[in-house]
């Protein structure tokens, strides 16, 4: 395409410029559209697999291969010897792709307080490093979380504290099938109790140091179940790869499978497909829009135009350079409505990404199939939605030109004169 | 046309045929009364035992001493002598509740009814097993199923299933009794859908203060082939007072 042909099409487009404008602003405004739903829900993706991993779960999770689903207490990391625990840590924190990484060790067992003994799960954490993966430390809504300074304290759901009967400062017995056959139980504190809406955790969960549960079950020092990892980037396909590539390099020393959050939570990962089709419905609705005033305005402009273009054909433009001409009018103002429709709509996506919208409600956060929402719905950038949208936009105003274009270069010259 | 409806009479003939046995046999009496036997075999007005327990799982021995105090079925007291790691905790029956005490938090515990079928110190035998002594009679309607010659020894077979409304964990149980002393022989366990679970068989008949009872019993869950669990009564005698004080809270912690 030659430059005189550009700036012919340029010419042309500034030869009627509210035709144009109308035309950029329709352009512009779809696209605004777009990059506000895409920005929308990939916020409630991310959202969702946070509230998700980020209470206990975490990103990633590092087990002997026989200990998951079922968690028996024996099947420990590194087998009956157990291994250096923080070696292993330290070897997986070395990995690019984690961020930080936690060991821990499960059981279950009875929590008994003066009248009343309820099941619960007892999970045994390191509190300064559980801090970095998990975010239980921002729920607590009465005493504290996990501290040194009370060696054998624990911390449990409010629920669970309700139903027994304890407050902050109580005695607790916990009563559990320890690794060698004999039944563990020891007296410990009450030092917290945490709140995150999700009921299974409120209800059932008790957090205590990872030495004093490795003490109940009769686990050595060195024994653990898990190793729970937080990503730097834990979107499926990012997490699955840092997972697998994890496990071959730690399956070295001695055999471990690690699961990424899709395989730990696959309801969670069926949410996110879920959303993307969702995205992609949406996308699909707000695109035909923007694609209806895209044609609507290029036919109206052929159309209109039709004396112009029977001049250009007359005086000798061959009719490959007349659709050459059209094209690149369309181009130009495509280009142009994405720069303006992205300069309408980034400080919104930027004010969602920081600000979030407020959905209401007033007990704050809801818990929607296992994952906690709310109330403020927080957008996150999506590069590839913005490009896709970006792309199928410039594409669609280019063909939609097209086809006005090649009726315009069939013209018979005399006729298209005639035309008012 | 005219054959199916003649099966169709059939059938019904022998479903009626066969409901007709069955509502007998759960009426029978003598089954009954054998059935109720076998399960208030350790039952007595009062008995003190010794008791030993032997697990045997893939990768773990343990062998548990205790000694059991029972006045009827409503009174139980389990302490345990060895090995170091329970010695001192102690288990009570009393007033329809279970209390656990465990020695190293020196605390009383209240055992709620969810804990009673989970698998008791690592053993095949569940805390249900050994303290509750559910009146099978009473919760399971009982058909004689077999009766005859088993391995040379002439025994019957009772097939018991569970009362509409009864609440139980087994779907069936199917009991086998000598003839001779009405001694157990072998007791197994199915689930709600038919499949066999456990299996207890009972052995070394001795008998003691005048009472004839199998003093070995041997619990071995379906699949295994190592795992099994066999507790053996070393001493018991019957009969003997013992105090009210002994089921009390307060003389749990000794």
């Amino acid at each position: 395409m030659s430059r005189r042909l550009l700036r012919l099409a340029w010419r042309n487009l500034w030869r009627n410029p509210r035709r144009t404008l109308i035309a950029m602003a329709a352009i512009g405004l779809g696209y605004a559209m777009l990059l506000f739903v895409a920005c929308l829900m990939a916020g409630l993706r991310q959202q969702m697999v946070e509230s998700g991993t980020d209470l206990v779960l975490s990103d990633a999770e590092v087990h002997a291969p026989s200990y998951y689903p079922d968690r028996p207490i024996n099947q420990t990391l590194g087998g009956r010897d157990g291994t250096d625990v923080s070696a292993l840590v330290a070897a997986i924190a070395a990995d690019p792709g984690v961020e930080a990484a936690s060991p821990r060790v499960y059981g279950y067992g009875l929590i008994s307080a003066a009248h009343q003994s309820v099941g619960a799960q007892l999970l045994g954490v390191v509190p300064d490093q559980e801090q970095k993966i998990t975010v239980l430390q921002s729920r607590m809504v009465k005493g504290s979380y996990l501290t040194g300074a009370v060696p054998k304290g624990v911390v449990m759901g409010d629920k669970l504290a309700t139903t027994i009967g304890v407050e902050v400062g109580s005695e607790i017995v916990l009563l559990t099938p320890a690794t060698d056959g004999s039944t563990g139980n020891d007296l410990y504190t009450v030092v917290g109790m945490f709140h995150t809406g999700l009921d299974a955790m409120d209800r059932d969960l008790v957090l205590m140091s990872l030495a004093s549960l490795q003490d109940l079950l009769r686990l050595s020092p060195g024994r653990i179940h898990e190793v729970g990892i937080k990503l730097h980037d834990n979107d499926i396909t990012a997490a699955t790869k840092t997972a697998v590539a994890l496990e071959v390099q730690l399956s070295k020393s001695f055999p471990v499978r690690v699961r990424a959050w899709p395989e730990l939570a696959p309801e969670l990962a069926d949410y996110v497909q879920f959303n993307r089709r969702v995205t992609f419905i949406l996308f699909l609705i707000f695109f035909l829009l923007a694609v209806m005033g895209i044609v609507n305005t290029t036919l109206m402009a052929i159309v209109a135009r039709t004396r112009e273009l029977g001049m250009l054909l007359a005086v000798g433009m061959r009719p490959v350079q007349l659709v050459g001409l059209i094209v690149a009018e369309a181009a130009i103002l495509a280009g142009g409505s994405l720069v303006l429709g992205g300069a309408l709509g980034s400080p919104v996506l930027w004010y969602l990404q920081i600000h979030g919208l407020y959905l209401g409600g007033s007990r704050g956060a809801i818990s929607l199939g296992g994952v906690v929402v709310g109330p403020l719905w927080f957008g996150r950038q999506d590069f590839t939605a913005y490009t896709q949208a970006a792309v199928g936009l410039a594409v669609t105003a280019v063909v939609s030109a097209l086809y006005p274009a090649l009726r315009a270069a069939r013209f018979r010259p005399t006729e298209a004169l005639r035309k008012v | 046309m005219r054959w199916q409806k003649g099966s169709v009479a059939i059938c019904l003939g022998l479903i009626w045929l066969s409901l007709g046995q069955v509502s007998q046999a759960a009426d029978d009496p003598q089954a009954r009364e054998i059935v109720d036997g076998v399960a208030r075999l350790f039952i007595s007005q009062s008995s003190i035992a010794t008791v030993e327990m032997q697990i045997t799982k893939e990768d773990l021995q343990r062998k548990i001493m205790m000694q059991f105090w029972s006045v009827g079925e409503s009174n139980i007291l389990i302490r345990i002598r060895s090995p170091q790691e329970d010695a001192g905790t102690a288990i009570l029956k009393a007033g329809g509740k279970i209390w656990y005490y465990l020695p190293k938090a020196n605390r009383t515990v209240k055992i709620p009814a969810s804990m009673m079928m989970s698998p008791w110190m690592g053993s095949d035998f569940t805390l249900n097993d050994l303290v509750k002594q559910s009146r099978l009679t009473n919760d399971y309607v009982i058909v004689t199923s077999f009766d005859g010659q088993r391995d040379g020894v002439a025994m019957s077979e009772y097939t018991l299933t569970p009362k509409p409304a009864a609440v139980v964990v087994w779907g069936k149980i199917i009991l086998e009794v000598r003839h001779a002393d009405h001694m157990p022989v072998r007791q197994r366990y199915f689930d709600e859908d038919g499949k066999l679970v456990r299996e207890l068989t009972f052995s070394e008949y001795k008998t003691v203060s005048g009472r004839l009872i199998p003093t070995r019993l041997v619990m071995r869950p379906t699949g295994q082939t190592v795992e099994q669990t066999t507790i053996t009564y070393e001493k018991i005698i019957f009969g003997e007072p013992i105090s009210a004080e002994t089921f009390s809270r307060k003389n749990l912690k000794q």
